[in-house]
């Protein structure tokens, strides 16, 4: 019995330091190849690159934090404070936008903005024949299209905590003789701040590693420069320390965001508490409420998606509707559900040793594990590149690459549901079994999995959708005519063949709809 | 639990003015005139309040959880709106249907039953919320005076998270007190705190309130808390008040079956009228509610009104014993199958199947109508 219980728990031993193997593997060889690299190389890229990148990465950054604070704050009250007709499907329609990767949308208000495009029309209109828009290849034309893409980050984590909120808060201060605004002020906002930061950070890190919208409106960022590296030059080296500064940035920002939250830890309400009551508003208020958040809303998802529907029934579309098409169907299923069960079986092990023995080498591997969560997409396929170019070039080129790059990218995202769900159960639970004369394979498969199935369902499918919009990875790892959707939404978009590009965009929407559900279920402060 | 009034001494409960001719011409710091509160599913309705205060007078409002209590101290307080009738705060109307003085403009101090302290404040930072219009050095000399009176000095520096369960409930009493509010709100204050704790704040907050002359409404489900802390009581029952006396009169003339049930262990004899006199099985007791010859009535008999003497040929039969500390409680079973309870010292043990004989010796006699009728 006991013989059986120390293999068993061996080779679960093994399997995580293989997992974390896997993912410190290639950081570890990106990093050699940059600090090796020539100190001219370095120079050059300083003195040409590296400043304008920078600047432009951290002002898109900043730039689209401040647009979504002022969209995702905002909103967030309208639909958990104040009641009115249509607040509840409000407050669903406000997370739609998060069904849009950021290339879909960056290359709808390409039309929708560009140069003679239906806005630039309407403005003619208005202003003269002369008058010209902002482009929507420039910062603000970026900042625009991530903003819109990116703020229900920020409704959605000051949403649930204002949810949460203890309404007695602001009634005391109330009693201390503070005004509404003055509550909202010295009271309300300050204990929502760390979900509202939290909410930023989510969206910082996605502008800073985002690749779809800045390629497409052609943005210079870190990202995008990483990629160019790669195809352009074909030049590693230069990539790779691009990839590190990138690394570096993300990282910082996440420090700085751990830092925040750390020091507002205690800001839990705690005990018995009442939920604040809702204002009840008359049809005045109701009619700007409903023009506001529909304005949000149709910018940011209706719009977009209707031009897509639109696209799509158009005769062009309907053409490519071929067996090609449903190849590139085929292509993104297959690769979306290998990439989701082996994020699983390799996070499983990671999350299950770091719960039950929580010593330090395996409290590392899963530490190691959620190293993806900076990793951009490029630079995570450029480390499974390199590395796989080092070792086992025979494998280059082949669908194997692109899963390991999947797994290194989307295993935090899939851990951040696993790793809740091991915790739930206590060890108890599994003890007992014991003392019921199951063995440890038997405890497994009787108790610990049933209990956990949801969890795993849940990270399995999220890291499915993921991979399913996935761009930067696929694009340089893909074997040769290996296209996704996601591909040809690029490609064609690139090429501005709009409605060529709508089919696949819009099939993207539709079954990302699903994991919304997920997202507003789930308890977004632990993320 | 859920009995509703049954009627008899109800008439000088309510309107409250002759319980200000008791005290004399007191202005009154708080009135309520027959107040009621919309009905919304989630907070019990309150019908037809009326009540008022006086200056530094500790008034307990106490009923069970969904009796309307926290939602009479939530209209005083401005948070809930009022349907029907007015609430006077020291003589100026400030809620009606029509209108709803804001809370800020009110100058009510106000403890929550989880205290509410601002987490992201200090301490001392949580005391001087309410006093943003004062300059800075007066704001901390008040802060100060205030932490000294609540025995709070060295922990001005610290976050609420960092203090204990009594703790916590100082800071919030002084940052309701160091306003000079005009009246003192406590929602359940020691529900949060273990019972130790509990009654020593308990004796804590009635002297500093009997210090600063403090008036304050206390909402509580605990009947000791509300004999401990009040000058009087109100006892509510689903949304209206059935009955507001001092303590001893609630406990000891308690004015409707609930009340009578609700302050304390009390069992209800049945018996009937007969030529002037209730008759039980227990004796006879004086017709104090002028019942018509032949109706049935409860007689309330608190434990503490029974003595219990042994006796071999007496038919009541001892079931269970309870031992308190400082007292046993019997539970006694009468020759009708009626089960009463009796308290002695704990000195005295009887064992289980005693042959006893009761002896009743209340000094009040509390008759209700035979049934109670149900929560309406």
């Amino acid at each position: 019995m006991i013989a059986v219980r120390r293999s068993s728990i061996s080779a679960l031993q093994l399997a995580v330091l293989a997992s974390a193997a896997l993912i410190l593997l290639p950081l570890g060889y990106v990093t050699t190849l940059a600090l090796s690299a020539d100190p001219a190389v370095w120079q050059r890229l300083w003195a040409t690159r590296v400043p304008e990148l920078l600047l432009n990465t951290v002002s898109l950054a900043g730039a689209v934090a401040l647009l979504t604070l002022v969209l995702g704050v905002p909103t967030a009250w309208m639909v958990t404070r104040i009641e009115f007709p249509g607040r509840r499907l409000w407050e669903v329609a406000l997370v739609l936008p998060l069904a849009m990767p950021t290339y879909v949308l960056a290359y709808v208000y390409n039309y929708l903005l560009g140069f003679g495009g239906p806005v630039e029309q309407l403005w003619q209109l208005v202003a003269g024949p002369q008058a010209r828009i902002f482009s929507p290849q420039s910062f603000w034309g970026v900042t625009l299209v991530m903003a819109l893409d990116t703020f229900p980050f920020v409704y959605l984590l000051t949403r649930s905590a204002l949810l949460s909120f203890n309404g007695s808060f602001e009634e005391v201060a109330r009693t201390c003789g503070a005004s509404r605004l003055r509550t909202m002020l010295s009271v309300t906002l300050p204990l929502l701040r760390p979900s509202i930061v939290a909410g930023v950070a989510l969206v910082v890190l996605y502008v800073v590693s985002d690749f779809g919208a800045v390629s497409l409106l052609r943005y210079q960022t870190l990202t995008y420069a990483v990629f160019q590296q790669m195809t352009g030059r074909s030049d590693n080296q230069a990539a790779s320390i691009l990839s590190i500064l990138l690394v570096v940035l993300a990282l910082l920002f996440l420090l700085a965001e751990r830092w925040f939250r750390r020091k507002s830890r205690f800001y839990q309400t705690t005990g018995h508490y009442r939920a604040p009551q809702r204002i009840q508003r008359g049809w005045l208020h109701t009619g700007l409420l409903t023009v506001c958040l529909a304005t949000v809303v149709g910018l940011a998802f209706g719009i977009p998606t209707s031009l897509l529907v639109m696209w799509s029934l158009s005769q062009e579309a309907q053409a490519i509707l071929d067996t090609r098409f449903f190849g590139f169907v085929w292509n993104s299923a297959l690769l979306s559900s290998l990439a989701a069960t082996a994020a699983v079986l390799v996070g499983l092990p990671l999350a299950y040793l770091a719960s039950r023995k929580p010593t330090w080498l395996n409290l590392g591997c899963l530490q190691a594990a959620y190293a993806g969560y900076v990793l951009p997409g490029p630079v995570a396929a450029l480390a499974v590149l390199v590395l796989f170019l080092k070792i086992m070039p025979f494998f280059y080129g082949t669908v194997l690459v692109l899963v390991v790059a999947y797994v290194l990218h989307f295993l935090p995202a899939g851990l951040q549901s696993l790793e809740p769900s091991i915790q739930q159960i206590t060890p108890n639970l599994e003890e007992v079994a014991r003392t019921l004369g199951l063995g440890v394979q038997e405890t497994w498969r009787r108790v610990t999995l049933p209990l956990i199935r949801n969890g795993v369902i849940v990270a399995w499918v999220l890291i499915f959708l993921q991979t399913m919009k996935e761009l930067p990875a696929t694009l340089l790892l893909r074997p040769v005519g290996f296209d996704t959707l996601a591909i040809r939404v690029w490609l064609e978009a690139s090429e501005e063949y709009y409605q060529l590009a709508a089919p696949s965009a819009l099939l993207i929407v539709l079954v990302g709809l699903p994991a919304l559900l997920l997202l507003l279920s789930r308890d977004w402060r632990a993320a | 639990m859920v009995h509703s009034p049954s009627h008899t001494a109800h008439t000088d409960t309510n309107p409250p003015d002759s319980q200000v001719d008791l005290y004399g011409p007191t202005s009154s710091i708080l009135e309520l005139r027959s107040v009621s509160c919309a009905y919304d599913l989630s907070r019990p309705a309150i019908r037809n309040i009326s009540f008022s205060i006086r200056e530094g007078e500790i008034l307990c409002l106490l009923g069970p959880s969904g009796c309307g209590k926290t939602t009479i101290l939530r209209a005083i307080a401005g948070f809930e709106p009022v349907r029907s009738g007015q609430i006077f705060l020291s003589d100026r109307l400030v809620s009606s249907c029509a209108e709803t003085v804001p809370t800020e403009e009110r100058r009510v101090g106000m403890v929550f039953q989880e205290y509410a302290l601002f987490p992201h404040l200090r301490v001392a930072d949580n005391i001087a919320f309410g006093l943003h219009q004062l300059s800075r050095a007066e704001r901390t000399s008040r802060v100060q005076e205030m932490l000294q009176l609540t025995g709070l000095e060295g922990l001005e520096r610290r976050y609420p998270h960092e203090l204990s369960g009594g703790q916590q409930q100082r800071v919030a009493l002084s940052r309701a007190l160091v306003q000079n509010p005009v009246l003192l709100l406590l929602d359940e204050p020691f529900s949060n705190l273990d019972p130790d704790m509990a009654s020593r704040m308990r004796q804590d907050l009635h002297a500093l309130l009997h210090r600063t002359k403090t008036t304050t409404i206390l909402v509580t489900h605990d009947h000791d808390e509300a004999f401990a802390m009040a000058d009087r009581i109100a006892v509510l029952n689903c949304g209206e008040i059935e009955q507001l006396d001092s303590p001893e009169l609630i406990y000891h003339l308690p004015a409707t079956w609930f009340v009578a049930d609700f302050v304390g262990q009390a069992d209800f004899i049945t018996g009937q009228i007969q030529q002037g006199v209730v008759r039980t099985e227990l004796g006879a007791f004086p017709n104090t509610i002028d019942g018509i010859e032949g109706a049935h009535v409860v007689v309330m008999i608190r434990p503490d009104d029974i003595h219990l003497i042994p006796n071999k040929s007496a038919e009541p039969r001892i079931v269970a014993r309870q031992f308190r500390g400082s007292e046993n409680l019997y539970t006694v079973q009468l020759p009708s199958g009626q089960v009463v309870h009796g308290s002695e010292s704990s000195t005295s043990v009887y064992h289980e199947g005693t042959a006893v004989e009761l002896r009743v010796s209340a000094t009040h006699t509390v008759l209700f109508s035979a049934e109670p009728p149900p929560c309406s």
